[in-house]
């Protein structure tokens, strides 16, 4: 048993830990954003900042060039631009209008921001042990640090609980900015999240119907498809069935995730050649980072979200399919954060893939997309779930 | 050390309740209406927060999705386009003064004798203890999500349906209202 104030300490380690990753992943993110996209364009990307290319690498490059071929280095170059990125935020001056409500306008970022990265506190990376601290340690000798930060029995909930409060920065953002722009961005943005908060749900429930749990760690082990024990001792395994829902689910989820985050193709909120930049129009310096920071932060939660529930978790194979890795193979039938991470960088991908592939919609579109179609679709998804699970 | 963890673990409830109403100070006292949906949103993050001290986590986080998710953010939507604050509605609310005063005064002297008498009074007829029931609820809370919907699906399940109906009839006169004002 802990004494409080190792359970403080505990806390506080991985805490930091998580937060660090979070912040190590982002700046990467807008790099590989950057790139990611020029690629898909035909295109470099950010190159300016890399200085010359000289020596060995300059005559590969060249000889790529000669070759008629885009060389590989050239998608490193432009790699410092992040870290000018950020000194160039943290040095802008900040500046916050006139006529503006101060205080509204300075907490916005933070209301957006701290919903975002709350998420991550029940999101389960590693269903056990990750490594124990040596008995050296002077406090935390000795204890084991998992791979999830809380074990709570209404981790969905929380999700979706904490997933509502991140639209007040958007809306507070746009409404303390007194500028026309900002809020009607911040109007639009609003009544976008607040529309598919319900088919994001509704494709949710369908995991949560077929596992009958709230938790984390028990939906993500279960709808992998491995056989589990329950608190009664009985084993259970989701039937094969299941993995239909789970499949259609997955790209609703999707779907609604990429409007929940204000990314391509549903930025209406930002929508530049409409609103110049949307509800940060008035925002500068750290705390438009803030802001940006949010929205990435929130993309990495519906990644992990989506990888956790639909994709199989910490498990190699996604929709349930796991059951068909024999039990023997040492490294790909156990679960691994390796595995979880990957599909988490691909999802992460798969927003820049969409983003340089798809227009934006238009915001009567979005609206009937949202309410017209996703709505009945995720319903008849959740009934098809329930009636796996009235069945078998 | 641990004795302070332990002492602020057992007071959080106080500590989340004093912020709670601290929110609802400044609902009341702000002199804009933006400022008083912020407080209000705090305050109603906070008795979550009271929820959760109780573990009654199910309640906790239904309160952060129904009030703080759902409820506030409309109250802000009308504040924000309607801007009281700027136009002279502002003695609009402090023309009922001289009679909320005294009508305020007398429910906190019954709040006030009613917590006196129920909990710090000697002659208390029965101490705060649990009823049976709530007591087995709290021994279970270890499934609060599935024991709350097992009675709302399983034992309250005719009254839940017809709730769900009277949500239905309230949606539909609201969309019948919207648009006859568009056709004529």
């Amino acid at each position: 048993m802990m004494t409080p104030v190792q359970q403080v300490v505990m806390a506080v380690i991985q805490i930091t830990v998580l937060i660090s990753i979070i912040l190590l992943i982002v700046p990467v993110m807008t790099f590989a954003e950057r790139k990611v996209i020029g690629y898909i364009q035909v295109r470099l990307g950010a190159t300016r900042q890399a200085g010359g290319i000289r020596g060995f690498a300059a005559g590969i490059n060249k000889l790529s060039w000669a070759m008629g071929r885009i060389p590989i280095l050239s998608f490193f170059r432009g790699l410092p631009v992040f870290a000018a990125d950020g000194l160039k935020l943290l040095l802008k001056e900040d500046i916050v209008p006139d006529r503006a409500d101060r205080f509204v306008f300075v907490i916005a970022p933070v209301v957006c921001m701290i919903p975002a990265f709350a998420t991550f506190a029940v999101i389960c990376f590693y269903p056990g042990t990750l490594f124990v601290f040596p008995d050296q340690f002077p406090i935390v000798g000795g204890l084991p640090f998992t791979g999830f930060l809380t074990d709570i029995n209404v981790g969905l909930l929380y999700i979706m609980a904490v997933g509502s409060i991140g639209v007040y920065g958007i809306v507070l953002g746009g409404w303390a900015s007194n500028s026309k722009y900002p809020l009607l961005g911040g109007l639009r943005s609003a009544a976008q999240i607040i529309s598919y908060e319900i088919p994001l749900s509704l494709s949710l429930l369908a995991a949560v119907v077929l596992s009958g749990t709230l938790n984390f760690r028990e939906l993500s082990v279960y709808l992998a498809g491995v056989p589990t024990v329950t608190a009664a001792g009985d084993v259970v395994q989701m039937p094969l069935i299941a993995a239909v829902p789970l499949f259609f689910g997955f790209f609703f989820y999707l779907t609604c995730g990429f409007a929940e985050t204000n990314r391509v193709p549903f930025d209406l909120a930002e929508a530049e050649t409409e609103l110049v930049s949307g509800f940060h129009t008035e925002y500068t310096g750290m705390k438009f980072a803030w802001f940006m920071l949010a929205e990435y932060a929130n993309m990495m939660a519906v990644s992990a979200i989506a990888a956790g529930f639909f994709l199989g978790g910490h498990y190699l194979l996604p929709f349930g399919l796991q059951r068909f890795v024999p039990d023997g193979i040492p490294f790909l039938a156990e679960p691994s954060l390796l595995f979880f991470f990957g599909k988490v960088f691909f999802l992460l991908f798969v927003f820049l893939w969409v983003r340089a592939t798809l227009p934006r919609y238009r915001y009567d579109q979005l609206m009937s997309v949202g309410w017209k179609w996703l709505i009945p679709v995720t319903l008849i998804n959740l009934l098809i779930a329930a009636a796996i699970r009235f069945a078998f | 050390m641990n004795a302070l963890f332990t002492s602020i673990g057992h007071n959080l409830f106080l500590v989340f309740g004093l912020l709670a109403c601290a929110g609802a100070a400044v609902m009341i006292l702000s002199t804009s209406a933006v400022h008083s949906v912020l407080g209000f949103l705090f305050s109603m993050i906070m008795v979550a927060a009271c929820f959760l001290c109780l573990s009654a986590e199910f309640l906790g986080m239904a309160q952060l999705l129904v009030y703080a998710g759902g409820i506030v953010v409309l109250f802000l939507f009308v504040v924000m386009l309607v801007e009281l604050t700027k136009y002279k509605e502002k003695s609009l609310f402090t023309t009922q003064i001289k009679w909320s005063f005294p009508l305020v005064l007398i429910a906190l002297g019954i709040f006030a004798y009613t917590m006196k008498s129920n909990l710090f009074d000697a002659a208390t007829p029965v101490a705060l203890s649990l009823s049976s029931g709530l007591a087995e609820g709290l021994s279970v809370s270890a499934q609060n999500a599935q024991m709350v919907s097992r009675g709302l699906f399983a034992g309250f399940l005719l009254p839940l349906e017809i709730l769900s109906v009277i949500l239905l009839v309230a949606l539909v006169g609201a969309l019948v209202l919207a648009k006859s004002e568009r056709v004529s």
